[in-house]
């Protein structure tokens, strides 16, 4: 019975135990041997971390969803082949190459996993966080989203269909949040505050920006 | 035995929403796994499927021991010493012994392209036939090992949908097949699908007969219901 095994139970392959046991030591370790073995430039991970740092975050995400809120036009496009348009926008960079774009509606709360590691949509919403990463999401977004949208302070009505979208591919979803009655007629630049990243994953809800968390 | 990577249904604790000031990182070596997985990863000696691969094959206990950017390491550690790229000594002694070989020292990402090898990513769709199924079929789930390529290989069909029947309701096109370029055994590009399980067809106890989970399947994991 193969299953019983896990892949690569073979010591040999577990390289990784040779490293320091303190995680910081072992990145350091891995870092000096790469970068002695010329395979590794430090100055590319400095620019990368500034990147995931100080560039692509929710705010790109959410400037999206604002445009689609005031601009019908560009909403149709966006939830008919949401690919092409993030394309157009120069917005399919890694870990967002495919986007299916999903709206929520009154009859439908749509809410991202990926149970099998922590896929996200990295271009439109940066780094993910921790409670998306954890084992708590990861095992119980598929089986009982109603309470783990409760913990997340959401009560869907009983009315309310919840789709919960396991992202197991290179499919990335985005969620299209429904746009609060108080925020229709205000310009694209606000509109784009009252979006919070989890709105986007379907575990918040669009806030007024003074309450507007994460 | 479920893989421990593979979480769908699992019973587990509440889920802790972040607080307002969180950091992106928690830790300055998070950020350093980070920047280093990718840059070694834009040499293009794997794909996202072998990295992914090599964090699943990370023993059981450091799988659940270990965090996000642990299994990050390990997972590139392993990586690097199984495709030849570092030895055995090198990571006991925590330096290089010697140089790597020129063509993969020219590959190296450097700083100025970071910006625009991030924009550009790594597309996974490719040309290929015309998909089998249609939108608003019935089609049912093979069990996760009749989908692999090599014993206890890679595959991205969760255990919680294994045996199920859905309803397609997307064609994604045809894209790479985890399971076979995860082992260096090539694309092998197929049709992938959106597939919907009512949620009272996978979990007795689900809360709404509305709720519903959708998992994107490569079409080799599928079968006409």
């Amino acid at each position: 019975m193969l299953l019983c095994r896990m892949p690569h139970d073979h010591d040999e392959n577990h390289a990784h135990h040779l490293l320091p046991a303190e995680p910081a030591l072992r990145v350091k370790a891995l870092e000096t041997i790469l970068v002695e073995k010329g395979l590794l430039d430090q100055q590319a991970v400095d620019a990368i971390i500034d990147e995931y740092e100080h560039k692509i975050g929710p705010q790109i995400g959410a400037e999206i969803v604002a445009k689609a809120w005031s601009d019908p036009v560009f909403k149709s496009a966006l939830l008919r082949d949401s690919e092409a348009v993030l394309h157009e926008a120069g917005l399919a960079g890694r870990q967002g190459e495919h986007v299916v774009v999903v709206e929520n509606t009154t009859d439908i709360h749509n809410l991202v996993v990926c149970t099998l590691c922590s896929c996200y949509p990295w271009p439109l919403l940066g780094v993910p966080p921790a409670w998306y990463k954890s084992d708590a999401y990861r095992s119980r977004a598929v089986i009982e989203p109603r309470k783990i949208l409760s913990e997340f302070g959401i009560d869907i009505p009983k009315s309310q269909s919840v789709r919960v979208w396991d992202s197991t591919a290179e499919i990335r979803y985005l969620v299209l949040p429904m746009q609060p009655e108080e925020s229709i007629g205000l310009p694209v630049s606000e509109l784009a505050r009252w979006v919070t990243r989890n709105s986007m994953i379907g575990a918040g809800l669009p806030m007024k920006p003074a309450d507007n968390q994460v | 035995m479920k893989p421990p990577h593979d979480m769908g249904g699992n019973p587990a604790e509440p889920v802790i929403p972040d607080k307002p000031d969180e950091p992106k990182f928690d830790e300055a070596w998070h950020r350093r796994v980070l920047g280093i997985t990718i840059a070694v990863g834009a040499m293009g000696g794997w794909s996202i499927d072998a990295s992914r691969y090599a964090r699943e094959s990370l023993p059981r206990s450091d799988y659940k021991k270990f965090s996000y950017y642990e299994k990050w390491l390990g997972g590139l550690t392993n990586l690097l010493f199984q495709r030849g790229f570092i030895s055995k000594n090198e990571i006991q002694s925590g330096h290089g012994e010697s140089k790597s070989p020129l063509e993969w020292r020219e590959r190296i990402l450097s700083a100025k392209h970071v910006s625009a090898s991030l924009a550009a990513g790594a597309p996974t769709r490719r040309q290929g036939a015309k998909p089998i199924f249609s939108v608003s079929q019935k089609v049912s789930v093979k069990l996760p090992s009749d989908t692999l390529c090599v014993p206890i290989g890679h595959t991205r069909l969760p255990h919680y949908i294994s045996g199920k029947t859905g309803v397609i309701i997307k064609c994604h096109g045809v894209h790479v097949l985890p399971n076979t370029n995860a082992h260096f055994l090539g694309e092998h590009p197929e049709n992938l699908y959106a597939v919907e399980f009512q949620a009272r067809t996978l979990w007795e106890q689900s809360a709404s007969s509305l709720d519903s989970v959708v998992v994107d399947c490569w079409e080799s994991y599928l079968e006409q219901a």
